[in-house]
Formats: structure tokens, C-alpha cells, sequence
């Protein structure tokens, strides 16, 4: 298996606060793996550094051999790295079609040019057309098809998530990170979203959740990640997750 | 994967018409026999030099307002600044007439070319800023471009103004009449409003769109968020230029007060009055706060009030505009047929 994320010793100081303590970890290629901890463990500052939107205070970051040191969210993106957002973050004044089609034109780019002139040329016209095609597949992964004219904002709270997804899909990554896919959604919704999620893995996407439902992640992931007060502390199975003292002690505050 | 697997065949997503390709072009059709025959047919029957002067100027307005859609509609960057770079445009247009002694084939490209490179550069330390911060940048970049007009009167004359010794031409041939001139701004004007048709409806357009909508989020998805607004930026300007040479030439007399705040805020209320992010609103939003004036100038003073009455009444009653974004992209989707293929589900949805 090959490396795909590779982070060492990444640290992240706010101003007195170390809210990322020297973490090492590493995604592979083709993994399902799951990011967890308790409130305040620096989950999303993880995330955030390993997508680009946080720079490091030391360490390093790799994904895909590459280090990531010096380049922006977008071209972190542009690598094939896409996230969804914790607080649900579609772009509401536009359609489900035109939500997707942005994920769809991250990737493949179309330049002022391109959109004055393209119609003219083969190859800009050809440009049009897989963006377009793009959109459609990644709507059709989540079965958004049906309300692709619909604005954004109008749709129930559900399906705004899957569109989140379907963004994110629609710039055919290498690497999807779903920071809290499950928050807001009841017992039966979750329980879809995981089948859907161990669909997506299964056609060989490499997927990393950070998740607060413990059911959710302990179901479908083959490897957990355990972060608290910042530093690692545990990496296994769930199976191993569920039995490690450090975990317990860190969610329940059992001496262990 | 293949999108028709899933969608049963003559199904439509909801909220969406199949376009039909010839009724498609039934209101471009119309819209170009209004501006390139009727209303010249009409103009030259009263053959009045003041309804030329309107007709004009109304489609110059028309220009700066598609213009300003494009970086504060589109792009959501609001813009407090944009009749300065009118002003650059038209500074352009009239100091290379004046001082060079060149014609309008030349100075139209020129002016845009000028606007845009001022707008460049000032735009280089303020992308960075957001909402409201870029919003006093661009005011104080336009007071700033108004001072210089004003001031530098070894360069641009002052206050005193400079006089536009030609009018319109194209390679030497002359289109001083009335009935030229009209065509010549009409022409330029159609091909700009086109061409920012084709920026905004666009996959780059939703793109712009996206930065408008959640910057960050747009950043995630790999859209260059930077440059995309500095874009936007550059391009509102060049085509608020092209519309400062049209009007340097057509009145043969320029002067600062043409390009100072209050007329940067009367194109952001074209704009706002029309649609936010609406093109066609924009547009009618021009005509509206141009010819509105006009036509009620027999209330003397007492016009500027009805016309403060209309934009409140606007606002208040219909806050997403005359044509709002969600219907005038519905509008153009249908009558461009903007599809790029035909797909039992996705008929008029995409760009082409």
C-alpha cells in the first residue's frame, strides 16, 4: 500500500495554546479511517492543517509524497484532496447544479477565456462538457438528480449534507475528509450515511472522518485515530480503540 | 456511470422547463430588432438631437451597470469605487485625442485596456480584504482617481474639463451623425453585454459565484479565490473604460464631475434595483434609473423624489430586484438553451 497522507510531528500553537501536540499519523492509500476525539482535542485544527486552511507551527505535512508547507487550501485541493465542512457550508443562492459544478470547475479549471471563447474552440467546448459530466456523475452518486435545478437553500437539512458530499466528489479526490458527516442527522439517517460512505470507500476512494458519533465510526472504520488534549493517543482498529485504557480514561475520565 | 440509468427517460428535475430550441431565440431576436431598428426608427423619425443624447446614454449606463454586475452581482465584491475607472476610461479617451491626435478605433481598446491596468494594480494590496474592507478600499481607491481628475491640472485639465476634439470613427472613417454614433455605441455596447453574458453564465461565472457565496469553502473546492476576484475586479474595469471612451466621444466634453461618488453609488443602484447577480436585472435596472428621470422631467425638482420613491418602493417590495438572480438565470438558461447536451435529466441545467 502507498503512503497518501503522511503528517510528522505536526504541532499547532494558538498564541498559549497547543491545540495540535506533535502528531504523528499517516492515511494509505485505499484506507477508511477515523479521526476521534473529545471536545477540545484539536480534531479540526488537524484537519485544518492537513488541508492547508491552518499553516503548521512545526512540523510536517506529505500527502501523495508531496509536502504541502507553503502551498494554499486551493491548490492543496487542486492535488485531489477535498473536504466537506462541520458546519454544513453549501453555497446557498445557487442551484444544486451550480453547487456541484463549483467542485466540478475547482478541478478543472475554465479561465475568463475559456468562458468568452470557449464555445469557439473544440477543446473548450470538450472543458464545458466534462465539467458538466463531472456534476452529473457526482449527483448521481448521492441521488440529487431530481432536485438539480433546485436552489441550495430550499432543501431539507439531509440532503444539503449529501450535497456537501457530492461537491466535494465532483473534484474526483484522491483523499475526502467528512469533518462531523453524521452531526444534526437521526439514528435511520446516520445509519444511510454509512452505508453510503462504505459505498464510496469500496469503489477505492480513500475516505478519513472525524466524527463525534461513536457508532458511526466504530462501524465502518478500519483503522481510528484517537486524538486528546491535542496529542495522540491512541491509532488501532476499533477493536483495539474500544479496549485501550488511554481512550477510555480520555472520554470517561476512568482511571484505567 | 452513466446519468441515464438512474433517470427515467422524459423525466425533468423539478423547477426546470426543457428549453425549446427555436423559441430560444424569440427574445434575443426581439431584443436586437428593438436596439438596432426600432428604436433608431423611431429616433430618426423625431430626429431630435436630446433623445439621441438619452438613447445613448442609457446604453452607456447600461454597460457600467452589466459591468458592476459582473464584480458586485456576480463576484459579491461590493464596489464603491466604479465610476472612477468610467473616468479613468473616458480620461484615457480624451487626453489621446486631444494630446496624441488619435481616433476612436484606437482609443476605445486603449481606455479599457488603461481602466484595467489602473484596477490591476490597485488591486494587488486590497484582494486581500473582505466584505465591508473592501468595500471603503474601493471608495477611497475611487476618491482617490476622482482627486487625481481633479487635481493634476497640468495633466488632465482640472476642473476645467478636457474637450474631446473627435468623435467617432472606425479606421478613419468618419461616424460623426447622429444615426453613427448611435449605432457605434450601440454596437460597442451589445458585444460587452454579451461577452459579460458570457463571463457570468459560465462554469468560471459560478465559480465567481462560489467566492460571493462562502470564500473559504470556494478555496476547499480548489477554486483560486484570489485571482478569480482579482479578475473580476480587472474585467468590471476594462469594460467600465470601454464605456468611458463611448461617452468621452459622444459628448465631446468631459469633465471630473462626470466620475464622482454619487454616480459609482447611481450604477449600484442600477444594479441593486435590477437583481444582485442578474444580468438582465442589471440591465433593466439601467434603463429604469436613466429613463425614469427623463421621463418625468416636466416634475422639474420634484422628479429626483419620485425617483427616490421608485428605488425605496423597489427595494422594499421586491428585495431580490426587478428580475432577481434565480430567475434570470432560469430566464437564460431557457432562452440560450444553455444545456450542452441533452440528458433525460439535466436538460437546460448546465453551461455550455
Amino acid at each position: 500500500m502507498t503512503r497518501l497522507l503522511d503528517i510528522r510531528n505536526a504541532s499547532r500553537r494558538f498564541g498559549g495554546v497547543l491545540a495540535v501536540n506533535d502528531v504523528t499519523a499517516h492515511v494509505d492509500e485505499g484506507e477508511l479511517v477515523g479521526l476521534i476525539g473529545p471536545n477540545g482535542a484539536g480534531k479540526t485544527t488537524l484537519f485544518n492543517l492537513i488541508s492547508g486552511f491552518t499553516p503548521l507551527s512545526s512540523g510536517t505535512v506529505a500527502f501523495g509524497g508531496r509536502p504541502l508547507a507553503g502551498l494554499t487550501t486551493n491548490q492543496v485541493a487542486r492535488l485531489g484532496m477535498s473536504r466537506t465542512f462541520q458546519n454544513l457550508r453549501v453555497f446557498p443562492n445557487m442551484t444544486v447544479f451550480d453547487n456541484v459544478s463549483v467542485g466540478a470547475v475547482g478541478a478543472l479549471p475554465q479561465g475568463a477565456l475559456g468562458a468568452l471563447f470557449g464555445g469557439l474552440s473544440e477543446s473548450g467546448r470538450q472543458r464545458s462538457a466534462d465539467i458538466s459530466r463531472r456534476t452529473w456523475e457526482a449527483l448521481e452518486a448521492v441521488g440529487l438528480t431530481q432536485v438539480a435545478g433546485e436552489l441550495a437553500a430550499n432543501l431539507p437539512y439531509g440532503q444539503r449534507k449529501y450535497l456537501e458530499i457530492a461537491r466535494a466528489l465532483a473534484m474526483k479526490p484522491r483523499f475526502l475528509i467528512l469533518d462531523e458527516p453524521a452531526a444534526g442527522l437521526n439514528d435511520t439517517e446516520t445509519r444511510d450515511l454509512a452505508a453510503f460512505i462504505k459505498r464510496l470507500h469500496g469503489q477505492g476512494l480513500t475516505v478519513m472522518l472525524v466524527e463525534h458519533d461513536m457508532t458511526l465510526v466504530m462501524g465502518i472504520c478500519q483503522r481510528i485515530l484517537v486524538l486528546a488534549s491535542g496529542r495522540k493517543i491512541a491509532d488501532g482498529t476499533p477493536d483495539a480503540i474500544r479496549n485501550d485504557p488511554a481512550v477510555l480514561e480520555a472520554y470517561l475520565g476512568v482511571d484505567a | 456511470m452513466n446519468v441515464s440509468d438512474l433517470t427515467a427517460p422524459g423525466q425533468t428535475p423539478s423547477g426546470l422547463t426543457a428549453p425549446d430550441r427555436r423559441r430560444g431565440w424569440i427574445l434575443p431576436a426581439l431584443v436586437a430588432l428593438a436596439v438596432f431598428v426600432a428604436l433608431p426608427a423611431a429616433l430618426a423619425a423625431f430626429d431630435r438631437g436630446y433623445f439621441y443624447q438619452i438613447a445613448n446614454l442609457a446604453l452607456i449606463f447600461v454597460l457600467l451597470s452589466a459591468s458592476m454586475h459582473l464584480v458586485t452581482g456576480v463576484a459579491g465584491l461590493l464596489h464603491l469605487g466604479h465610476a472612477a475607472f468610467y473616468g479613468v476610461g473616458a480620461y484615457t479617451a480624451a487626453l489621446m485625442t486631444s494630446k496624441l491626435g488619435l481616433g476612436f478605433t484606437v482609443t476605445l481598446p486603449a481606455s479599457g485596456l488603461v481602466a484595467a491596468a489602473v484596477a490591476f494594480l490597485v488591486a494587488l494590496p486590497t484582494m486581500r480584504l473582505v466584505s465591508i474592507y473592501f468595500a471603503v478600499a474601493t471608495l477611497a481607491i475611487g476618491q482617490m482617481l476622482y482627486l487625481v481628475m481633479l487635481n493634476w491640472v497640468e495633466f488632465t485639465k482640472g476642473p476645467n474639463g478636457v474637450i474631446v476634439t473627435k468623435g467617432f470613427e472606425l479606421f478613419g472613417f468618419g461616424l460623426s451623425g447622429r444615426i453613427a454614433a448611435y449605432y457605434t455605441v450601440a454596437v460597442v455596447v451589445t458585444l460587452c453585454v454579451v461577452a459579460i453574458g458570457r463571463l457570468s453564465h459560465s462554469y468560471y461565472g459560478n465559480a465567481l459565484r462560489s467566492i460571493r457565496e462562502d470564500d473559504q469553502c470556494a478555496d476547499a473546492m480548489g477554486v483560486r479565490t484570489v485571482r478569480l476576484k482579482m479578475e473580476a475586479f480587472t474585467l468590471s474595469a476594462f469594460f467600465a473604460g470601454v464605456a468611458g471612451a463611448l461617452w468621452a466621444h459622444m459628448t465631446g466634453y468631459i469633465s471630473p464631475g462626470d466620475f464622482k461618488f454619487s454616480e459609482s453609488i447611481l450604477i449600484l443602484a442600477m444594479v441593486v434595483v435590477g437583481g444582485l447577480g442578474s444580468l438582465p436585472g442589471a440591465v433593466i435596472g439601467a434603463l429604469l434609473l436613466i429613463l425614469l428621470p427623463e421621463g418625468l422631467r416636466g416634475l422639474g425638482d420634484f422628479r429626483n423624489v419620485m425617483v427616490g420613491l421608485v428605488m425605496f418602493l423597489s427595494i422594499l417590495l421586491l428585495p431580490k430586484g426587478l428580475l432577481g438572480e434565480v430567475s434570470a438565470l432560469g430566464l437564460v438558461r431557457r432562452q440560450f438553451g444553455a444545456a450542452w447536451r441533452r440528458t433525460a435529466g439535466g436538460e437546460g441545467i448546465g453551461w455550455r
